[in-house]
């Protein structure tokens, strides 16, 4: 009787232990615990029957003594056989997809990372209020400025793409209220041998404009200032791209279909030519301890292209060039003639920046210079103009996050109930556009069109938290020349200087 | 001249650019789990030896895991520029499902390119309480083997074919009687881990068991940081002599620029320095001086070779160890 119990007891847990078996890991967990326990008791009434009966039980106690070890062995076979399991359902977890939802959008990924697919979008909600414009009808307003799902992705590790549909007024302005077209923005494959060398084809932005690189989610005003003007905007074609030396340099060089200043090419090539467009960026002081140094960055970047005859298409956008109000000041415009590009055209922009801290700092200037001639009966006169244009800008983050190229992340999101009020920048620049003294009056009307329009604005940026953005700003432009009669731009836009309150909702993940 | 000029500065910055960027050595060995002592010290010897040769600094990552995995993640996109794993078969697997080097990758550096050697032997608690003397004592249902899984482990494999020939060579080349033999041997281990290093902390690390097949290497090893008061080594009567094998990745040492090092890293493995470090973790070396230096750490034991018994890795590989083979139906019956 006296080892029967601790025998019979065994027998039982035994059997609830085999039973346990088929039970999930939290019953199996439970299970281990009460078989522990178990054998702690058993063990020490095994120590009090030796203590009473040791005469007698020598041989019992040796069958005892083996059967604890038993037990002992099979809790510890449990429980290595447990450990083992979860070993192998972390390790299958590892293996299944990733799906992700967060600030940086809704991404899947397989579990090596080879393949992704990231679903983002920008929405850009803007008002432009104008002031002193004379009952121009139609500006003031909301637009819908940018309205973009991104599609992106990785298949096969080393090959990326990115595919950006507009559905907002970007390509086609404040066109009074017709119907947006929907455009295709970027439509590119890169292939990524390593970061220094990457070669990527179809549409995406020009390597040319420091602030026209920057991505529309990140840009300090509404609009870009009037460097932008003189670079294409989106073009066609292949280019070899990458960093080297851990980002210290960054180069981008290829070969495009070619666009017009402010353009955005289109899906097919008008010409055979095609452009070179090139940009090399240097951040000497990236990797070294230099904190102060280590936001700096120069470049330059630039574009050639010989025009193939006479076109059109490589005229700027709307055949001149715009206000930071997206109204036309410039245009190519001559009295009874029409102007054609006709030649060469080559850009040249230095540019650089300056982060440290809180405080940002943007500069950029541009040349473009453009062969024109006059289409049309008369004298055929062509020229070799010469516009351009540059801005400094310059950025303070008041609640002390970091000014960067990129985004500026609030330190605490805005959440009032608990004492967060997210990131509040104050953001300034200046910039002005030239036109060629040479364009006047042969391929551009001196009373309507102006030959310089001078910049200034000033605004506040609330980033509530990483994906939403609320933003205002105002923008002075004053003209020299122009301003004669006309009810339509560019005559009805640089008759007086332009005033325009921007405010924007901006929803970026 | 401006035009020129203009022209030059444009077709300089569309293609003048540098594509290089100075590259930093580094190589990554992808090996099986008892390794890792071995290749700390063996990857410290070789750095200060390469900067010793050509004044370039060489960083070298290891990363282990059972053989068979480790294979799997190399054909995966595991961008390893060496692989220094259990058996030839997880090679050739690289070779033919990941195409990632040629098919004769083997004939590539000496010795099959099997630079060391090992073979398997037991580890037992101390006084060998079971009385573990041979194979056939392990088939006693009182005694708890173990063993990791043969199908993710290339040291199990070696475990479980040693086991095999025993029992060939014990009933006469009788395979089915070999194969009842391994399957009352597996039916006695209670614990399946995925890889070698696992099987060993299972038994040493968590007392379960009675005896451990283990490489020579880690029942080695394992003596030594336990001290003699807890384990005993026995060598059984039969063994199989394993090679496990080295070689570059070539896809990978192509795409990292590292093939010259990688192949100077798997030869200094065969240089009286790579074998004595061989050697001192426990690995049979093959240079017969530096063997015959630590022939007092190597008991005799009898061996065969897989190519002798089971006609080489494929063909073990396919009739053992395949989706269906007679590994898996031994566990099917033991269920």
């Amino acid at each position: 009787m006296k080892t029967n119990g601790p025998m019979l007891a065994g027998f039982l847990i035994l059997g609830v232990a085999g039973s346990g078996l088929h039970a999930d890991d939290a019953s199996t967990e439970q299970l281990i615990k009460q078989l522990q326990k178990r054998i702690e008791e058993l063990e020490l009434k095994v120590q009090a029957l030796e203590g009473t009966n040791k005469p007698t039980v020598s041989t019992k106690d040796g069958q005892s003594k083996e059967r604890m070890e038993e037990l002992e062995q099979k809790v510890k076979v449990l429980e290595r056989n447990r450990e083992l399991d979860q070993e192998a359902a972390e390790a299958k977890a590892k293996e299944a997809p990733k799906i992700t939802v967060g600030d940086q959008g809704f991404s899947l990924a397989s579990a090596n990372g080879n393949f992704a697919l990231q679903l983002k979008g920008v929405l850009q909600v803007d008002s432009r209020t104008y002031f002193n414009d004379h009952g121009t009808v139609g500006n003031d307003g909301f637009i819908l400025r940018r309205v973009r799902p991104v599609l992106q992705g990785t298949v096969f590790r080393d090959f990326d793409f990115l595919f950006v549909p507009d559905f907002g007024t970007a390509n086609n302005g404040g066109n009074g209220g017709n119907a947006p077209t929907p455009q295709i923005q970027d439509a590119y494959l890169n292939y990524r041998y390593n970061n220094a060398l990457q070669i990527q084809g179809g549409k995406f932005k020009a390597p040319i404009g420091l602030e026209q690189l920057q991505a529309d989610r990140d840009v300090n005003f509404n609009e870009r200032a009037l460097p932008t003007d003189l670079v294409a905007n989106r073009d066609l074609g292949f280019e070899l791209h990458g960093d080297l030396f851990k980002g210290v340099a960054s180069y981008a060089a290829g070969i495009f279909n070619g666009a017009g200043d402010a353009r955005n090419s289109s899906l097919s090539a008008y010409q055979d030519n095609k452009a070179f467009e090139g940009r090399l960026f240097f951040q000497p002081f990236k990797t070294t301890s230099l904190s102060a140094l280590q936001g700096f960055g120069l470049g330059v970047a630039g574009s050639y292209q010989k025009d193939q005859g006479t076109n059109t298409l490589s005229l700027p956008s709307n055949n001149g060039y715009a206000t930071v109000g997206q109204q036309l000041f410039f245009a190519y415009n001559p009295t009874n003639r029409s102007v054609l590009a006709d030649g060469e055209h080559w850009r040249l922009s230095p540019q650089g920046y300056y982060y440290y801290g809180p405080f940002g700092l943007l500069g950029e200037y541009v040349i473009s210079d453009q062969k024109v001639s006059l289409a049309g009966a008369g004298l055929k006169t062509s020229a070799f103009l010469e516009h351009t244009a540059w801005q400094v800008a310059g950025s303070w983050v008041m609640t002390g996050e970091d000014a960067t190229y990129g985004s500026v992340v609030p330190r605490r999101a805005f959440d009032p109930r608990n004492g967060g009020w997210g990131a509040w920048q104050l953001v300034a620049r200046y910039s002005e556009l030239n036109i060629d003294d040479a364009t006047f009056p042969l391929f551009s009307n001196p009373l309507t069109s102006a030959h310089a329009a001078k910049e200034w604005s000033v605004g506040l940026n609330w980033y509530l938290n990483r994906n939403i953005k609320v933003s205002t700003s105002f923008s002075h432009t004053d003209f020299q020349g122009g301003g004669g009669k006309g009810s339509s731009p560019p005559a009805s836009v640089t008759r007086q200087d332009e005033n325009v309150l921007f405010t924007r909702v901006q929803l970026a993940f | 001249m401006i035009k020129r000029i203009r022209t030059v500065v444009f077709i300089l910055l569309a293609f003048g650019v540098g594509l290089a960027e100075a590259k930093e050595l580094k190589l990554l060995n992808a090996s099986y789990d008892p390794t890792r002592e071995l290749y700390q010290d063996f990857n410290a010897a070789f750095a200060k030896h390469w900067q010793a040769q050509t004044g370039n600094q060489l960083t070298i990552q290891q990363s282990h895991g059972g053989s068979g995995k480790q294979a799997r993640a190399v054909i995966d996109g595991l961008e390893a520029d060496v692989v220094t794993l259990a058996l030839a078969y997880d090679i050739n697997a690289i070779a033919e499902k990941g195409k990632l080097l040629p098919a004769d990758w083997q004939t590539r550096l000496p010795n099959h390119s099997a630079p060391y050697t090992s073979t398997i032997v037991f580890l037992v608690r101390k006084g060998n309480p079971k009385g573990v003397k041979d194979w056939n004592d392990l088939v006693d249902s009182k005694v708890a083997v173990i063993t990791p899984n043969p199908k993710t482990s290339g040291g199990a494999r070696w475990n479980y074919l040693a086991a095999w020939g025993y029992a060939l060579k014990k009933f006469g080349n009788d395979e089915s009687k070999a194969r009842d033999f391994v399957a009352r041997l597996f039916k006695n281990v209670p614990v399946l881990d995925t890889g070698a290093r696992g099987a060993t902390t299972t038994f040493v690390q968590r007392g379960i068991g009675d005896v451990l097949i283990a490489w020579e290497n880690e029942a080695l090893l394992s003596l030594q940081e336990s001290g003699p008061q807890s384990f005993e080594l026995v060598i059984p009567s039969l063994s199989i002599l394993a090679e496990p094998p080295v070689t570059w990745v070539d896809r990978v040492v192509r795409r990292h620029g590292t093939r010259e090092v990688a192949e100077a890293y798997l030869r200094y493995l065969y240089t009286p320095e790579g074998q004595e470090i061989a050697a001192k973790h426990f690995y049979r070396p093959r240079l017969e001086n530096v063997a015959q230096k630590y022939s007092s750490t190597f008991p005799k034991v009898n061996l065969f070779t897989i190519d002798e018994v089971f006609g080489g890795w494929q063909k073990a590989q396919k009739t053992h160890f395949s989706e269906g083979g007679i590994f898996d139906q031994i566990q099917q019956g033991n269920r």
